[in-house]
């Protein structure tokens, strides 16, 4: 099963299962009706929302951690420049 | 950090295109690497005909190091990283393989600490990752922090992490570097996920990671430092952007 169709078929699982509730077929057992007439219906879009939300915090909180690493450069230029004397003394063309 | 011990063979399969000015230095940096940590090695050059004579310079290295360290395996044109690899494989007479980039963005340095991580969890795979600042699974005496990239301005954070972070939604691959191309894996392991990838570039090696998941291969990564581009500019279109976001989309469909 490929992951579009587990995706997809948990989708639908969802979907039915909230249509259940929106459409009143199966009764929301904890809260009074009108808290569930006034969460229910949004609560896709708020879903959507807060994914949308969560991946723009993500993104902005990864590109600020990310690590910036000048020494590994001053390293590898100091490498090159020793490996390049190395590999001309043993006869290697090194540009 | 203890250095590894291991009796077995490392095979690093560099494919190049004129890469005449690299070849050698990076060829010595992998040479140092291993003969410090008294691994044994070899380095299959898997070159696609380059015009700048990087195979003339591939045999004076193999007169340096010997035909029994240096292999070069050339193709009669430009055939893709795909099936160099597979090209390559063809020759590798280690158990493990590790590829890498040849233009100093991968340092050898890291190759000790995948073979440390890849024994202390028998692992399958060992990946690089630009993204981390430890290993997983957890490294006891890893040097912390780790890790890193130079030579990235913010536009350029933001399109990669962006994209890092499109594909991990999409594909939950398990990894937090998926399109990097500095890895160790087990010869067989690495065969196997070959034969059934589809894909060209570095949708490849996002490929070859969603794959090594679904198989139930177990993979480990380590933070790597990201030197990029000392030479040369690098251009992200929005051809590419596409070109990448059709590719995650396959993959979701396809594996």
């Amino acid at each position: 099963m490929t992951r579009a169709q587990r995706v997809l078929a948990t989708a639908g699982v969802v979907a039915i299962g909230y249509s259940l509730l929106f459409f009143s077929i199966l009764p929301v057992p904890l809260l009074e009706p009108e808290a569930v007439d006034s969460i229910l219906p949004v609560l896709p879009w708020w879903a959507l929302v807060t994914f949308g939300a969560y991946c723009l915090g993500r993104l902005g909180w990864h590109v600020m951690t990310i690590r910036d690493c000048p020494e590994a450069y001053h390293e590898l230029m100091s490498e090159i420049s020793a490996a390049k004397n190395d590999l001309r003394a043993k006869g290697v063309t090194v540009d | 950090m203890n250095p590894p011990s291991s009796t077995s063979k490392y095979s690093v399969i560099l494919p190049t295109y004129n890469e005449r000015k690299n070849l050698p230095i990076i060829i010595w940096l992998i040479a140092k690497t291993f003969t410090e940590h008294q691994l044994d090695w070899e380095i299959i050059v898997v070159d696609d005909a380059s015009p700048d004579g990087t195979q003339e310079i591939a045999k004076q290295l193999i007169g340096v190091y010997g035909e029994d360290r240096i292999l070069l395996k050339p193709r009669a044109g430009k055939l893709g990283l795909g099936t160099a690899y597979i090209h390559g494989l063809n020759f590798c007479t280690g158990e493990f393989v590790i590829i890498m980039d040849a233009d100093f963005s991968h340092h050898p340095k890291f190759i000790p600490e995948f073979i440390k991580l890849q024994q202390t969890y028998n692992l399958d795979i060992v990946t690089g990752t630009r993204y981390r600042k430890t290993p997983t699974p957890r490294l006891a005496d890893s040097v912390t922090p780790a890790g890193g990239v130079y030579g990235w301005d913010v536009k350029r954070k933001l399109i990669s992490r962006g994209a890092n972070i499109f594909a991990d939604t999409v594909l939950s691959p398990g990894v937090s570097d998926l399109t990097g191309s500095f890895r160790l894996y087990r010869l067989p392991v690495l065969r196997h996920i070959i034969s059934l990838a589809q894909s060209k570039g570095y949708v490849f090696q996002m490929e070859m990671m969603v794959r090594a998941q679904a198989l139930g291969y177990t993979v480990g990564e380590v933070p790597i430092t990201f030197v990029d581009r000392i030479y040369g500019d690098s251009k992200l279109g929005a051809d590419e952007i596409v070109g990448y976001a059709k590719g995650v989309f396959q993959l979701f469909a396809g594996v």
